[in-house]
């Protein structure tokens, strides 16, 4: 069974974890896209404090003796999904990030070009003023 | 038929300008664009002072992210044929029509340039060698395409594939997945025989322990392209 002790630090570190998210989502240093999955295990975690029923039927079924222990594993591959999408999220942002590097080398060159370009045809002109 | 050779560098200064004329010699017929993966050292104002066709990336994105910005390049100047070529002298400009005529002739869309056909030429350390055959032989497995030089970084390919590398290119160490990516998407692979010289002078940019690293990620990538078809 879970104690009533460990529902209770659940409950508190829940909500720190609450005000923590939303002070952040709304002085958007937190953009709500990426935020949707831990909005979404936090409210996981106050489903299972709120029925610790589920938590044993968990362990019973895993094979896990102590209901702490069953946390800490629900917590823990929680966290592990998180970092993979997040792994994914840096693949993608440095995708895009290439793809913008080479553009940019690609456009600098054509601006070199025509500054080139112009250098050479605003040279006479200069000369004839003269 | 329009040819682009893409040449890749990072702080080549001491090799650059001989790669270029050699280039120049041997193929007078091909364009080229040096791709200055941001080096740090004189590269950038040796191709300004000598009036070479260069782009400059503005940070460093490896070989794999210049080599496809070379790809791009290709795409938007509308060549027909891409060649890639080392910034260090390693590739010798004289087997460039080697390389161009299974492309030309429409017997290949994929030529590399290999240094083990022949035997002759520099052949890499023997440890190297022993990798290089492993992978060889994953990608033969997995692909059923047999290519001797999987590392061989001297390499032609049609449009059809300048258009598939500009869209996705391999990153680290990208010249085997290349292979693979090469061979999933239907390419016809051909290897065709060239000498290749010692590095004239810099580093290669795979070092001893990091061939393990390069095995493991080339046996993933293999794996994943499995997977997706």
């Amino acid at each position: 069974m879970i104690s009533s002790s460990l529902r209770l630090f659940l409950t508190i570190g829940l909500t720190l974890y609450f005000l923590l998210i939303f002070s952040l989502l709304k002085r958007r240093t937190l953009s709500l896209k990426y935020t949707l999955l831990w909005i979404f295990g936090g409210f996981g975690m106050g489903i299972l404090i709120i029925f610790p029923q589920i938590l044993n039927w968990f362990i019973h079924i895993v094979g896990i003796k102590l209901a702490s222990n069953g946390v800490f594993a629900i917590i823990l591959f929680f966290v592990l999904i998180i970092l993979i999408y997040i792994t994914s999220i840096v693949s993608k942002q440095s995708d895009i990030l290439k793809r913008l590097v080479q553009e940019n080398a690609l456009l600098e060159k054509r601006i070199r070009e025509i500054e080139d370009k112009m250098d050479k045809e605003s040279a006479p002109e200069d000369e004839k003023k003269e | 038929m329009k040819i682009l050779i893409i040449i890749p560098v990072y702080n080549e200064g001491n090799n650059i300008e001989k790669v270029i004329s050699r280039l120049k010699e041997n193929a007078p017929y091909v364009d080229y664009i040096v791709v200055n993966d941001c080096s740090s050292d004189n590269t950038v104002s040796l191709c300004k002072k000598n009036g070479f066709h260069y782009i400059s990336l503005p940070v460093n994105l490896g070989i794999g992210g210049g080599v496809q910005a070379g790809y791009l390049y290709a795409l938007e100047h509308n060549y027909d044929i891409a060649i890639q070529m080392d910034g260090d002298g390693q590739h010798d400009a004289k087997y460039i029509e080697k390389v161009l005529k299974p492309i030309l002739e429409d017997q290949a869309d994929i030529v590399i340039g290999s240094r083990f056909l022949l035997k002759e030429g520099f052949q890499s350390s023997k440890l190297r060698r022993t990798g290089i055959n492993f992978l060889s032989f994953l990608i033969k497995l997995c692909s059923g395409t047999r290519v001797k030089d999987v590392t061989s970084g001297f390499r032609a390919v049609n449009k059809k594939f300048i258009k598939i590398y500009s869209q996705e290119y391999p990153q680290d160490y990208p010249e085997p997945e290349a292979i693979i990516a090469g061979a999933f998407h239907g390419g016809r692979i051909r290897e065709v025989p060239v000498v290749m010289h010692e590095r004239e002078s810099g580093s290669s940019s795979i070092h001893s322990w990091k061939i393990i690293y390069y095995m493991i990620k080339v046996s993933i990538a293999i794996f994943t392209y499995r997977l997706k078809f």
